[in-house]
């Protein structure tokens, strides 16, 4: 019995030899990277359990003893902290409101644009447009920071300028929370809805032509055309953008929400979000507990919703789930 | 009627035209509101470029206007003549960028490779590997400890460098195109002949694939041009010789405008004296100046890898 199998892998050894080797070639090739991965994004994941511990750190020991030796466990008490802080609800509302208002005008307004561009005769003038609006997508927060205080500047600004034009009051717009809520949406859709528009584009060209030849035959209105030929086909891409958006919901771009207001104090009501709170906690009151308790709980509610929007687009259609 | 337009049409506008519902008219109108949008996203980049062209007494006159009183190179010519910290930071911006960019891809284009060989023993277990870091990550905290006190980070260029460098997003994008774009029976032939895996992707793959690493390239090229969140972080006022250009651009106007800020921040430490208002934005129009330099050069590579990003497997 044995033997005759012994002598099978002998063969399929000897066959499989060039496999193996390739095997271990094609290893090696992934093997930076993995060592990357294992540096930059596995050695922090330990770092969970900063939320659940109380950091006292002792100067000269390393971090791994400071976290696991040193350090008390704390069990839910950050969590507890965190949810009976003054500020939490704040925060919370303005990440989700933030987000749930991205999430339907970053679909809406691209998608419109998109349908329309679409239908325009000339493919060069459409492409110049592409262009222009994509630009502002690869601008850093810095910079979109400056155009806007290009604007808003208190003496040089273009708006208080125009104010004082036509015998209104200037406007000390950092430190007038009221019109934050807007200027942030917009500052947000001049910023991202370029790049969706093209890649929603993308896929509308991407649509079989004949399709729309024999709804043009068949004497198919504009609005009957993208009702029923364009957004069903935009579905999956649609669907796409949604889950990860929702994935992201307690997530927010930094940038936005600390550069673009200037980190200015008086406008924190409106602009602190949980990605904020999380930075200032950290860099500012090093209050690690806190900070590494709210940046748990934005990555395991993240994870969650991510796994119910999945499931949802999969219900309602399953081909333009992620999963 | 129709043969006529045929005839006058440019081929690849004809069908546009044809396949479109809107008449000439509606083409018009649209066009034109079009036309509009765009100038209206274009117009605060203009005005920054506008602005780093105006005289100084200008601004103090009329503010940041799209219609200055005179135009000067006067804050251009200061900045050249000036500080070798600010061309320094340029520097050190060019630098960072080509480093992230090319380490970045040394890394990924490997792995990716690896990753598109159907029959890979180790393919499913690396794939999990890299899609796990997307779903939960140690978060700021935790990330920036062990910067700083394992891996020792801090105040080094390596930290605005390193932490940047891979995506399982990009490795993606690559392996599809790997997968689609490279015939199997190129890569079993060279097998056959003996090659070894590194040398089939060094000859045979990567001449091959350039659009996609272009593509690549590209985003890494926008990500480290425009990084700023990694100095802030990890470079303290006592390192501004590693500050790259964002970064400086982010403390000059903390330093500059005194309404934004609070007390906490007048205290912080400045090694500079702020420039004239006009010098920032110049310092703004270099920011944007490569971007919109590579920009229509390169919006097809763009393109591309939005179209396989936006495809999911």
């Amino acid at each position: 019995m044995k033997k005759p199998s012994q002598k099978n892998n002998v063969r399929k050894t000897g066959r499989k030899a060039p496999k193996a080797r390739r095997d271990r070639e094609l290893f090696a090739m992934s093997l930076p990277a993995i060592l990357w991965y294992l540096a930059f994004c596995y050695l922090p994941l330990f770092g969970i359990f900063f939320a659940f511990k109380q950091f006292t750190p002792k100067p000269g020991e390393s971090l791994l003893k400071n976290l696991f030796v040193n350090s008390p466990w704390a069990g839910l008490d950050n969590f507890s902290f965190l949810f009976r802080s003054s500020e939490l609800p704040q925060i919370l509302f303005n990440t989700l409101f933030y987000n749930l208002i991205f999430l339907v005008l970053g679909i809406l307004i691209p998608v419109m644009l998109a349908v329309v561009l679409a239908e325009l005769h000339s493919k060069f003038f459409s492409g110049v447009v592409q262009m222009v609006m994509l630009l502002p997508y690869f601008l850093s927060w810095v910079i979109v920071g400056y155009c806007l205080y290009g604007f808003l500047a208190t003496d040089e600004g273009q708006v208080n300028h125009v104010l004082r034009m036509f015998g209104a009051a200037a406007v000390q717009w950092y430190q007038s929370p009221g019109y934050w809520r807007v200027i942030l949406i917009l500052v947000e859709i001049w910023k991202s809805a370029g790049y969706a528009m093209v890649i929603y584009l993308c896929a509308i060209t991407a649509i079989d032509r004949t399709l729309y030849e024999g709804a043009k035959m068949d004497g198919a209105t504009f609005w009957q055309r993208v009702r029923y030929i364009t957004l069903p086909m935009l579905r999956p891409t649609i669907a796409t953008i949604f889950i990860l958006r929702t994935g992201s919901l307690l997530a927010s771009d930094f940038g936005l929400f600390y550069q673009v207001p200037l980190d200015s104090n008086s406008l924190q009501p409106v602009t602190q979000t949980l990605d904020v709170y999380v930075y200032k906690a950290l860099m500012t009151q090093a209050n690690f507990s806190f900070s590494a308790a709210a940046s748990f709980l934005q990555n395991a509610v993240g994870c969650v919703l991510l796994i119910i929007a999945n499931a949802v687009v999969k219900k309602t259609d399953e081909d333009s789930s992620l999963m | 009627m129709q043969i006529r337009k045929k005839k006058t049409f440019d081929p690849e506008e004809y069908t546009a035209a044809e396949r479109s519902v809107f008449s000439k008219r509606t083409n018009i109108i649209v066009s034109i509101l079009f036309a509009l949008l765009a100038l209206l996203v274009f117009l605060p980049i203009l005005l920054v470029i506008i602005v780093s062209f105006s005289s100084e007494s200008s601004v103090t006159e009329l503010g940041y206007s799209f219609f200055p009183k005179a135009w000067s190179l006067e804050s251009w010519r200061y900045l050249f003549r000036s500080g070798t910290y600010l061309t320094r930071a340029i520097i050190n911006s060019f630098l960072i960028t080509a480093a992230g960019t090319v380490l970045g891809l040394v890394l990924m284009c490997p792995i990716a490779y690896a990753l598109s060989r159907k029959t890979f023993r180790w393919r499913r277990a690396i794939l999990v590997f890299l899609m796990i870091p997307m779903l939960f990550s140690g978060g700021l905290v935790s990330t920036y400890m062990v910067n700083t006190q394992i891996l020792h980070l801090q105040n080094t260029c390596f930290a605005l460098i390193l932490p940047g460098l891979c995506s399982t997003w990009f490795i993606m994008i690559l392996r599809n195109y790997y997968q689609t774009a490279v015939p199997d029976s190129l890569i079993e032939a060279a097998m056959v002949d003996g090659g070894r895996q590194f040398q089939i992707f060094l000859k045979i793959v990567i001449p091959i694939t350039t659009p996609v690493m272009m593509t690549i390239a590209l985003f890494q090229i926008f990500a480290y041009w425009n990084s700023w969140y990694p100095a802030l972080l990890y470079l303290d006022s006592n390192h501004t010789e590693l500050y790259p250009l964002q970064y400086v651009l982010v403390n000059m106007q903390r330093s500059i405008d005194m309404l934004a800020k609070d007390a906490q921040y007048m205290s912080g430490a400045q090694t500079y004296t702020p420039p004239a208002v006009t010098v920032r934005m110049v310092l703004v129009v270099l920011a944007i100046l490569p971007i919109l330099v590579i920009f229509p050069f390169f919006q097809r590579f763009v393109k591309t890898g939005m179209t396989v990003g936006a495809v999911k497997e």
